[in-house]
């Protein structure tokens, strides 16, 4: 088996997924995971797709884009390595980290600093800015010997100088309130970068 | 990826509406401590004190900040003192007591509850000793809260402890007169006494329990209002009090998930049991953490005025309602608590004239606790303020429930003027006492009023 990520950019318009599922599945691809967004008019989607024998990823595009033509897709496909990746923080657990405040230039350059500084690596990053608010909102896996107090405080120390406010919590914690299932505590289920397994 | 709604609505109930863990109270069971040499007792208790709650402080801060909520208070509960004790002089109960002070701080909590003894049938020597000592522990030490249990609903009411009991909050209150009275804020006498509760002052670790438990009490009556308003807001038509009180259940939901979350976490990391969580809605001095605040939300713009105990009601119950689907550990006391100094705007009710002890009373038959941190005039007789808690108490027996009473006489005041206890335990104006000492010659009888019949309850 060949695993390809596939991405399409393009204006937003209906059908898009239709056109694209359906190339997919002419050439005899298993899509395995998929997430998709429009922003600010722009849609997007990523998939990992699973193929029985390895295709060229520029013809796999071209295929696509000529299939979506009247959505003028940009399409760009990789190939994975067969292996297994390592997790970039092995043993981490997931936690979220919320900053709130002032939308400026270079907030998330500036976050994104502290936390690489720290070894922590994003698994999934929402951020806008609405007028002159800043949020963002991101799943990221910690070190098992990093202190979330250690992350909070480098985060609030760019803060001060920058109007925002930073808050570092285990998944934990919005799972308890936001589900029914009975409480846990301990490691998350979800592995690193698995988007879709359930929480 | 969590929804980022999900992830605003905790994050705002922690950071605006001032949701926390109130207090991580800490069960321990004193029996194996018993022994017939005072020195060797207290150094029972001291080591088995310093075994399991040696960490406890760490743990709390560790756990603190992985959830990124405040946890308040972390206190201790023990087995009522009245039985570990038991066969020691009058001074044998003033030193344990001196013991659980000193090793309170030690392990950096502080309260610890369980200067205890539950006396609702009849009372031992040694619950005796406890009692005449309490004006001495609750004036001398700092961290010391003691509770005494005087009726329940299958034993009926101790009338010679309530009599006691009246002696012991004037001498209580004389001794600290400096503070206008506040060693009777560390007195909880209670019916129906819960062996779980985690709040203070009338924590004890009741018989029935493990060696050692973790409970929680988490509050969040901010949280409560917010939701409220925010109902309120978005609402195209007039609520009714039945999506009110769908509000409030789902609110304590995600009040009391977070208390059994940190409960677990904490117990856990201990190595030791977890017990229950205590959603109790209990209210601080700062505007914003109030209950009566949730009752102008829901339109009771004036506390005590009619419509108040309605009110406090319906919100009592979708609190325990919201907090048993949540967790199947449920327990404490899981309500409402009317505390009338800790609650701003109880306290300006009562300024105003619109709360009246009457009022009080009534409502403290629908909430989970009783008459609660409320100061009367330091010239009250004894005999009257054990009517006044014989009334509470006989709310709670007949009505299946606990209730509880912690009033304060202040020494050198009278009605009108203010009493002021610090910190979390507020300020409000003393409250009179229609037809004082009317009712001498009643309490006076002692005994025990028997037991309630459990059948024709209309």
């Amino acid at each position: 088996m060949s695993t390809y990520i596939v991405t399409v950019t393009a204006a937003d318009r209906v059908g898009i997924v239709y056109s694209v599922a359906g190339t997919l599945r002419d050439q005899g691809g298993n899509i395995l995971e998929l997430s998709q967004t429009v922003m600010r008019g722009c849609f997007t989607i990523i998939l990992a797709v699973e193929f029985p024998s390895p295709r060229v990823p520029q013809d796999l595009a071209r295929v696509i884009a000529e299939r979506g033509k009247r959505f003028d897709l940009t399409v760009a496909v990789i190939e994975m390595k067969p292996e297994p990746l390592e997790p970039p923080v092995p043993n981490g657990e997931r936690f979220i980290l919320t900053v709130l405040g002032a939308d400026g230039i270079g907030n998330i350059h500036g976050i994104a600093g502290c936390l690489a500084a720290h070894g922590v690596n994003i698994v999934d990053l929402h951020a806008r800015a609405d007028g002159t608010r800043f949020s963002l909102i991101m799943e990221a896996f910690l070190p098992p010997d990093l202190a979330p107090g250690t992350i909070r405080e480098e985060l609030e120390r760019f803060g001060r100088d920058h109007g925002l406010e930073a808050y570092v919590q285990h998944e934990n914690i919005f799972l308890a309130t936001s589900e029914p299932s009975p409480v846990r505590v301990g490691p998350a289920w979800k592995t690193q970068g698995d988007a879709v397994a359930p929480h | 990826m969590h929804r980022t709604e999900d992830v605003l609505a905790t994050l705002g109930m922690i950071r605006q509406h001032k949701l926390d863990v109130r207090t991580v109270t800490m069960g321990i069971d004193l029996q194996p401590c018993a022994a017939p040499d005072l020195t060797v007792l207290c150094a029972r208790i001291r080591e088995r004190l310093l075994q399991y709650a040696g960490r406890l402080r760490a743990v709390c801060l560790e756990v603190e900040g992985r959830y990124g909520i405040p946890i308040v208070n972390r206190r201790i509960a023990l087995s009522p003192i009245a039985s570990v004790a038991a066969g020691h002089s009058a001074e044998g109960y003033l030193e344990v007591a001196r013991t659980l002070d000193a090793v309170a701080a030690e392990v950096g909590v502080d309260l610890v509850g369980g200067f205890t003894a539950l006396v609702q049938k009849g009372w031992t020597d040694g619950d005796r000793r406890l009692i005449e000592t309490l004006p001495e522990v609750l004036s001398t030490t700092r961290r010391v809260c003691a509770s005494v249990n005087v009726g329940t609903t299958a034993a009926g009411i101790n009338m010679d402890a309530i009599l006691a009991l009246g002696q012991v909050l004037k001498e209580t209150a004389e001794r600290t007169r400096d503070q206008d009275g506040f060693g009777c804020a560390k007195l909880v006498i209670f019916a129906n006494a819960p062996t779980d509760n985690p709040f203070m002052a009338g924590a004890f670790h009741g018989v029935g329990e493990p060696d050692c438990v973790i409970n929680i009490g988490v509050s969040g009556p901010g949280v409560v209002k917010a939701a409220i308003e925010d109902l309120q807001t978005h609402a195209t038509t007039r609520l009714t009090l039945g999506e009110i009180a769908e509000e409030i259940k789902s609110t304590a939901f995600r009040v009391t998930r977070v208390g059994e979350l940190i409960g677990r976490e904490v117990a856990t990391r201990l190595g030791v049991q977890f017990g229950i969580v205590d959603l109790s809605l209990a209210p601080t001095p700062q505007v914003g953490d109030s209950v009566g605040e949730i009752l102008q939300a829901m339109g009771v713009v004036r506390i005590g005025a009619p419509g108040s105990t309605a009110a406090l009601a319906l919100l009592n119950d979708a609190v325990k309602k919201g907090g048993s689907f949540a967790s199947s550990s449920v327990g404490g006391l899981s309500g409402a608590f009317v505390a009338v100094s800790e609650d701003s705007a109880l306290a300006k009710a009562v300024e105003v004239g619109d709360l009246t002890l009457a009022k009080l009373e009534a409502m403290t038959a629908v909430c989970s606790v009783g008459l609660d941190m409320i100061a009367v005039p330091g010239d009250t007789d004894a005999e009257t303020l054990s009517a006044l808690i014989a009334d509470e108490v006989a709310i709670g027996v007949i009505n299946h429930k606990t209730t509880a009473v912690r009033v304060i006489p202040v020494p050198g005041k009278a009605a009108g003027d203010r009493a002021v206890f610090g910190g979390l335990f507020g300020e409000m104006q003393i409250l009179p006492i229609h037809a004082a000492g009317g009712s001498a010659d009643f309490v006076r009888h002692g005994g025990r009023i028997p037991a309630p019949l459990s059948s024709l309850r209309n």
